[in-house]
Parts: C-alpha cells; sequence; structure tokens
C-alpha cells in the first residue's frame, strides 16, 4: 500500500541533486550524515524514553577514527569506519553500563556531563586529536574505483548509507526488540516482572545509538575532509538532539525531517547573522508543548483523526 | 611556597564554590517546587549578569541599579518561564523527558538570544567594594571574594528564614511537598509553582551578578554553569536546597586542588567526574535524607 | 516430594528503625492456590516484593522450587517461571492491548537486538510466535473488541483483566497476584475467581494477595499476616472460625 508512494520519493531523491545547486546538495548530504546520528537518538528517545546528550561524543569517535586511521596511519578508509564503530558501541558499553543505572532527568544530566568531559579531553589530548587545529586532509572516499569528490557522488552515498541504517531501525522497533523496548518505556517494573532485562536492553540500544553515531562521524570526516574539537561541541549534542524531537521521535520519517530542518533553517536564516540558534531553541519549546509527537507525529494524528471522522471507505479503511 | 599555593586555591576553591551553591540552590529550589530538573538555570545567571552589564553601558544606569535590575530580570524570567512554558505542560500532565527537553530548549534559547544580541564578547561587571586583596597566609583574596562569600551567606539565612519563618514560603514548602493537601488548605498551587520559578531566577540571577566580577560572562556558559551547580545540589542531596551550600563549596575546592595537583585543564573533566560518580553511587547526596524516584 | 513452589524461611525486614517484616515463614505447595490476607499495613506489599526480587530482604531466604533466590534478578526470576502482578495495574500505557499481551509474550522467545536489526528469519519466527500466542491469549480473555485500544484507554476493570493477560501470555509456573480485585465490580471479581480456577486447574500455581473474603474461597490454604508476622494459617473457612484472626483482622 505504501509502495507506488515510496517508489515516487525514490525518483525524486534521485533526480533531486541534478535540479538543486551545489550548494543545496551539499546540505541534503549533512541532511544524511545527520539523519543517521539522528536516528539513534530517536530509539533512545522515542522507544526507551531515553534522553541522551553524548551522541556528540561517538559522532566524534567516529570522525577521529576515520581522520586519524586515513591521515596519520595512511590505512584503508573502510578501516577507519570499522574502527569508529567498534570504538563507539565499546566506549558506550564501558559507559553506558554504569550510567544506565540512571532513568530520567538524571540520566540525561549524566549524558551531558559525559559530553563536555569528553569535549574537554578531546581538547586537551591534541597528540591524538590535533585539538583546536584538528586534523585536515582527510581523503575521500574510494567505492570501487570510483573516488566520491563531490557533493553530487557523495550525496548518492551518503544517503544509501542512512536508508540502510533506517532499514535496519525500522527492523529492530518493528521486531521483538522495540515491543520490550517500549514497554520498558512505559514501565520499567512490569518489564522486568515479563522477563525483560531492562538494564541489558537500555545499554544494548545505547551501544546502538552509539555506532550510528560513529558511522555518521566517519562520514562527516570524509565528506568535509577536516575534523577538530569545534564540531564536537554541546551545541551539536543538542542539535542531535533536536533531530528526533522536532521531525517525531518515533518515527523514521520524523527523524529525516528533523535532519532537514537543522539544515536548511540556517541556511534560509543566513542573512539574519546567528539568529538560527534562536529559531532552534524556539522550535524545540513550542513542539515540545505543542506537539509533543513532532512535524511527523502530529500530521500522522491529524490523518488518523480525519479518516475516523470521515466515514472511511472501504480502500481507506485498511490504510 | 607550595602551602601558600594550597591556601590560594582553598580561597579560591570556596569562592566559586558558593558560586555554585546558588545555581545549586537554584536548581535545588525549583526540583523541590516543582519535581522538574530546570537545564536552563545557569542561562538565568548568565541573563542577570547580561542585563545588569547592558543597564550599565548602554543604559548608563550606576551599579546598584544595574545590580537590582539584573536580579529583578532573572525574578521576571523565572515567572515567564513558568507561566507560559511550564503551566501548560503541567495541565497537560506531561512527562519527565518533556519537561527536560523544554528546559534544554530554554537554554539553548536564552544563549542563542545573547549570541544574537550581545555576540561573543565576554562581559565582566564591576567588584562589589574596592579592587584591592586581601592577604591570607601569603595567598591573596580579592575583596569581592569576600563579599561573595557574605551575600551567599546572607542569601542562605533569608531563604531559610523565608522556608521556615514566613507564612508565604510555609505555604510554599506546603505546596511542594503535597499539591492536594496544601490545595484543600486553600494553597494557590499553580501561584507557589510561579513564585518558585521567580525564586529559582533571582538565586540563577545573583549568582550571574556575582561571578561575572570574577569570571568574564560569555553566550556559552550556561550549560557548564547549569552541571556545576546540579553537581553541587546532587552533591548536598537534590531534596535539601541548603545542601547546595556544602556541595557548592566541596566541588569549589575539589576543582582548584585539581588545578594544583593535576592541570588546569582538567578541572572541568574532575567536577564532572565528581558528578557522576556521586549520581551513581551516592544518589541521595552526602547530606539528603530521603532517597529519590529512580536510579 | 517435589520442593514446593515457594518456600519462605525467616524473612525479617526494616525500614529505617521501622521493622516491617518479622521472621515471616509459610509454603506455596506447586499446584495449589495459597492465599496471604492482613490489614493495611500489616507487610504485604513489603513481602511481595521480596517474593518477585524488588526487594532484598535483611534476613530469611526465598527457595523458589528448591533453588535459592538470593541471587536471582526479578528478570531471572520471572524467566524460571514466578510473575506478579500490581497493586495497581502497571500496564503499558502507549501500546495496544494486543502489543502489552505481545510484550507479555517476549520471554517466550530469544532473539536479540542484532537479529531483530537484520530480520534474520529467527527474529521474525519469534515475532510471529508471540503475535500467535497474543492472539490466543486475547480470545481467551474475550478482549477482541480491546484489541487495537491503547491501554491508557481503557477502564480500571479492563486494565486489571489486561494485566493478567499479559501475565498469561508468558506462560508463568507461579503466578503472584497483589489485590486482583481492587477495583473489580461483584460480577467481574466472581469471573477473576473462575479464571483463577481455570489457571489452577491447568497446573499453575498462584499465590493470591487479596481483602476480597469472596475471592480468598479459591484458596486451599491461607496465611494470616499481622504486624509482619504470620499469625496462623490454614483453610479459609478454619481461619474464619480462628478467635485470634477473628480479633486482629476480621475485627469481629
Amino acid at each position: 500500500m505504501r509502495r507506488p508512494w515510496l517508489i515516487v520519493l525514490v525518483v525524486v531523491w534521485a533526480l533531486l541533486p541534478w535540479v538543486l545547486g551545489r550548494h543545496h546538495v551539499d546540505l541534503l548530504v549533512f541532511a544524511a550524515i545527520y539523519t543517521i546520528a539522528g536516528l539513534g537518538v530517536g530509539l533512545l528517545l522515542g522507544h526507551c524514553g531515553i534522553v541522551t546528550l553524548a551522541q556528540s561524543v561517538f559522532y566524534a569517535m567516529g570522525a577521529y577514527a576515520s581522520a586519524i586511521i586515513t591521515v596519520n596511519l595512511k590505512l584503508p578508509a573502510s578501516l577507519g569506519f570499522v574502527v569508529g564503530m567498534i570504538a563507539s558501541g565499546v566506549i558506550a558499553l564501558a559507559l553506558g553500563w554504569p550510567v544506565l543505572r540512571l532513568t530520567g532527568f538524571f540520566l540525561a544530566v549524566a549524558t551531558l556531563a559525559l559530553a563536555m568531559i569528553a569535549n574537554a579531553l578531546f581538547f586537551e589530548w591534541d597528540w591524538l586529536t590535533g585539538g583546536t587545529v584538528g586534523i585536515g586532509a582527510i581523503p575521500k572516499l574510494g567505492l570501487f574505483g570510483f573516488v566520491l569528490d563531490t557533493p553530487l557522488t557523495f550525496y548518492y552515498f551518503a544517503w544509501v548509507v542512512a536508508a540502510i541504517a533506517m532499514l535496519l531501525v525500522h527492523n529492530l522497533v518493528a521486531g521483538r526488540t522495540g515491543l520490550a523496548m517500549r514497554g520498558m518505556r512505559d514501565s520499567l517494573d512490569a518489564a522486568r516482572v515479563l522477563a525483560i532485562d531492562v538494564h541489558g536492553l537500555r545499554v544494548t540500544i545505547f551501544v546502538v545509538c552509539a555506532v550510528l553515531g560513529g558511522v555518521s562521524g566517519s562520514l562527516f570526516a570524509h565528506y568535509t575532509g577536516y575534523v577538530s574539537v569545534a564540531s564536537f561541541t554541546i551545541d551539536k549534542a543538542i542539535l542531535f538532539l533536536l533531530i528526533p524531537v522536532l521531525g517525531g521521535a518515533a518515527s523514521i520519517p520524523g527523524v529525516v525531517v528533523g535532519a532537514l530542518f537543522i539544515t536548511f533553517v540556517p541556511e534560509l536564516l543566513s542573512k539574519l547573522g546567528d539568529f538560527h540558534g534562536i529559531v532552534f531553541g524556539l522550535a524545540l519549546i513550542v513542539v515540545v508543548i505543542a506537539a509533543p509527537h513532532g512535524i511527523v507525529g502530529t500530521i500522522r494524528q491529524w490523518r488518523k483523526r480525519a479518516l475516523d471522522e470521515s466515514t472511511a471507505t472501504p480502500g481507506e479503511a485498511n490504510k | 611556597m607550595f602551602s601558600s599555593l594550597v591556601v590560594q586555591a582553598i580561597l579560591s576553591g570556596v569562592t566559586n564554590g558558593v558560586i555554585y551553591a546558588l545555581i545549586g540552590m537554584g536548581i535545588a529550589v525549583i526540583y523541590k517546587g516543582s519535581g522538574v530538573i530546570n537545564a536552563a538555570q545557569g542561562e538565568f545567571s548568565l541573563i542577570g549578569a547580561v542585563v545588569a552589564v547592558f543597564a550599565m553601558k548602554a543604559a548608563g544606569f550606576s551599579y546598584p541599579i544595574a545590580f537590582i535590575a539584573g536580579a529583578v530580570f532573572g525574578i521576571l524570567l523565572g515567572i515567564v518561564v513558568d507561566v507560559v512554558l511550564v503551566r501548560p505542560m503541567v495541565r497537560r500532565k506531561a512527562d519527565e523527558d518533556a519537561f527536560l527537553l523544554l528546559t534544554i530548549g530554554i537554554a539553548f534559547a536564552i544563549s542563542a538570544g545573547v549570541l544574537f544580541f550581545a555576540g561573543r564578547d565576554y562581559f565582566t561587571l564591576p567588584s562589589i567594594g574596592s579592587d584591592g586583596v586581601a592577604i591570607v597566609f601569603d595567598a591573596t583574596i580579592r575583596y569581592h571574594a569576600i563579599w561573595v562569600i557574605v551575600a551567599c551567606a546572607a542569601i542562605v539565612a533569608a531563604l531559610r528564614f523565608f522556608y521556615r519563618k514566613t507564612s508565604f514560603g510555609l505555604a510554599m514548602m506546603a505546596a511542594s511537598i503535597d499539591a492536594d493537601g496544601a490545595a484543600t488548605t486553600g494553597i494557590n498551587v499553580a501561584a507557589m509553582r510561579t513564585a518558585t520559578y521567580g525564586m529559582g531566577g533571582l538565586l540563577g540571577a545573583l549568582a550571574g551578578l556575582l561571578v561575572a566580577p570574577i569570571v568574564p560572562i560569555s553566550y556559552y556558559m550556561g550549560l557548564v554553569l547549569t552541571l556545576k551547580g546540579f553537581c553541587a545540589a546532587m552533591i548536598g542531596g537534590l531534596t535539601n536546597p541548603m545542601g547546595a551550600i556544602v556541595g557548592g563549596i566541596i566541588l569549589g575546592l575539589v576543582e582548584s586542588l585539581a588545578i594544583v595537583f593535576i592541570a588546569s585543564a582538567y578541572k572541568d573533566v574532575v567536577a564532572f567526574s565528581v558528578l557522576l560518580v556521586i549520581m551513581i553511587l551516592v544518589p541521595q547526596g552526602i547530606l539528603g535524607r530521603r532517597g529519590r524516584k529512580g536510579g | 516430594m517435589t520442593a514446593p513452589a515457594l518456600d519462605v524461611r525467616g524473612i525479617g525486614h526494616a525500614f529505617g528503625g521501622l521493622t516491617v517484616l518479622t521472621n515471616v515463614s509459610f509454603e506455596v505447595p506447586a499446584g495449589r492456590i495459597v492465599g496471604l490476607i492482613g490489614p493495611n499495613g500489616s507487610g504485604k506489599s513489603t513481602l511481595f516484593n521480596i517474593l518477585n526480587g524488588f526487594l532484598v530482604p535483611q534476613s530469611g531466604s526465598v527457595m523458589m522450587a528448591g533453588n535459592d533466590t538470593r541471587a536471582m534478578s526479578v528478570e531471572a526470576r520471572s524467566r524460571v517461571g514466578m510473575v506478579r502482578t500490581f497493586q495497581t495495574p502497571r500496564v503499558f500505557e502507549h501500546l495496544s492491548v494486543q502489543d502489552n499481551i505481545m510484550v507479555g509474550a517476549c520471554k517466550l522467545t530469544r532473539s536479540g537486538a542484532l537479529s531483530n536489526m537484520l530480520s534474520l528469519p529467527r527474529a521474525r519466527r519469534d515475532l510471529a510466535l508471540m503475535r500467535e500466542v497474543a492472539e490466543a491469549v486475547i480470545e481467551r480473555f474475550g478482549l477482541q473488541r480491546l484489541r487495537e485500544v491503547p491501554a491508557a484507554k481503557l477502564t480500571s476493570g479492563q486494565r486489571r483483566m489486561l494485566e493478567l493477560a499479559r501475565a498469561y501470555a508468558g506462560k508463568p509456573q507461579l503466578l503472584l497476584l497483589d489485590e486482583p480485585s481492587s477495583g473489580l465490580n461483584t460480577a467481574e471479581v466472581e469471573a477473576l475467581g473462575k479464571w483463577l480456577q481455570t489457571f489452577n486447574d491447568e497446573g499453575m500455581t498462584l499465590l493470591l494477595v487479596s481483602h476480597d473474603m469472596q475471592l480468598m474461597n479459591i484458596a486451599s490454604v491461607v496465611n494470616v499476616l499481622y504486624f509482619g508476622e504470620i499469625i496462623a494459617s490454614g483453610p479459609m473457612a478454619e481461619m474464619q472460625r480462628n478467635p485470634r484472626v477473628r480479633e486482629v483482622y476480621l475485627g469481629m
């Protein structure tokens, strides 16, 4: 039933960069990169009820892993991706195990503290990360002997990676794990009584979120060719949180909408100087107060209500 | 020579500590009064300081007037946050995540607002008293720092008096402990929550006004201050606003001793690590009596 | 002779200086319905939380089918067959009735996050099995019309039934029921009693905490808890005649 809609979407996606200017294609590449990181945050927020402000840490780890592996060690880029994912996952496991004993506000503040500690360490350990100077000249990605050196080519690659991530997250959410996650979100105690290992599950999803952050960071490093500590501040962590909140944390299209929002809004407001920060903050406030299910969630509710009210024809009834 | 370094560290640690304590008290007051951790508490400090700076530089007011303007603005900000933003969410019975996201949004918006309207500059306020220093065991402490400590002590005493002895303060306490019970005795619970936010705004602004002469303030500092204040409140026990004093001073001392014995660059790393350890291992704080939900 | 489903030995517990339970011992033989009654504040909730692992007792032990539960988490106890309900039903508010019951059936399957993400045949089989189990439970409990309704929209009686159905979906061997009849009307209590009786007939062991004397009649043995101590135990009819029980509990 959703298939024709999907085909139209894929055709539009494939043609879009040929219509848009180079600069807009560039923004769409960032939207793909942010979608991947935002998917992880959305998994935690929408399905586990966990607010994380630590996604910037894992994004940074992916980026640094790719930069160090390819520039300092002159090893292949694919290894950078793998190392970035493993490092993000292992660190998330080590940090998540103790920290995810916390819940609610306390957990969120703990992730904020982690992000600030990590940022300070990235800054101080310049022998590893290059500090504020950063690491430059990160090679472009090659794929089957084809170098992804333009926004156009990277656009296709990044969105394919994002689509794979969306598919994996969709499967996770639709399956047994997704049910267990949402049960646990609504009542930790009831879930435990039903033999759901809530701590293990929370840590697992935290690790999944971190690995997505790592992939996103590796893509970022190869796309921009330069990483520095300025890209991994707490603002980035809040931005990653904003993505699922704005679009709708429990919805995968919502994450894409959120990622498009945070990449295109600063562009639209660029004439006003540093104004987009205010818009982001206000957007977060307005969505939380007026549209708790995000943009996509709210539109779905409207549609559902409209469907319920109209005497649905048989064709529409099975949605 | 080394011992004077340690004395110096202790003096600056206590000075920073009381600032953290003020922010922590603001967080604890709002948490106790409404069950919300206000991630924008440091931004209240930012606003208080920036308003005072602009009252002096742009509007040409004298320092005392500017100081009062900053404090009053803090109260108003707290009240507006409650009435405009928190109240509709309370009415909807929003869950904890939503309140947290709301205060993060407020923090982000305020910080971005300061960046937009005031730029990337660092702002300072003049010292209270003279710019001179007192000598204590070969170490120096600015007269302003002494004033800061005195002011904090006075604020703590006033807060204690307010909550224990005034009927308004008692009503606020009652509304936070048992909203339904308080409502049946005729206490306007919503108004009490608004007053709580006003109080939080005042404490936040005062912290900003007192810290700005010591540490120049800039748009991005709010979250760091929030986290330091939260750490102070956590060490002292979140349900006990007075505990934040002890917590703040401990945090300030740990930080400044970390500068002496480790490296100044790791000051925040040490402070936030302390926060994590306290939250995980001693969630009720070292002075807290009651446990908290979760964890 | 098989070990009892639950063997509670000398449980003692205090909060701060307040002693809540002193030397509580009783047995729940496999395949029986055992009752636990006691006035408010007698320590029933604390005891329940100790039995299912939310609380670690300060003294004494809980043996489950002959195994010491000391080192077992709540989840581990549930995995080997102990499921409890709550005094105020804790349903998954944002999930539909069907999804609630499917979560209850999660323990029948094993597939982890990775196989779910890759949608491996194993994961799909697991989900299909959970759906099948949930479907059977929905039919059995007559919840067909509520299938898609979010739990938040249910009445308190329906929530009670959903919690029971959700627990039942995991095929527990030992079901601990905390005040299952509160919030139900007389007809619903009668229906509940019949349900519990059928569960028992199918081989499920039940420990029932209730104020409801009508419901308590299904229990073969009733233990009376008073200020943290078991003061009597025996069949309900006998308890109703016991002078001490009448004095402290039945208020006669």
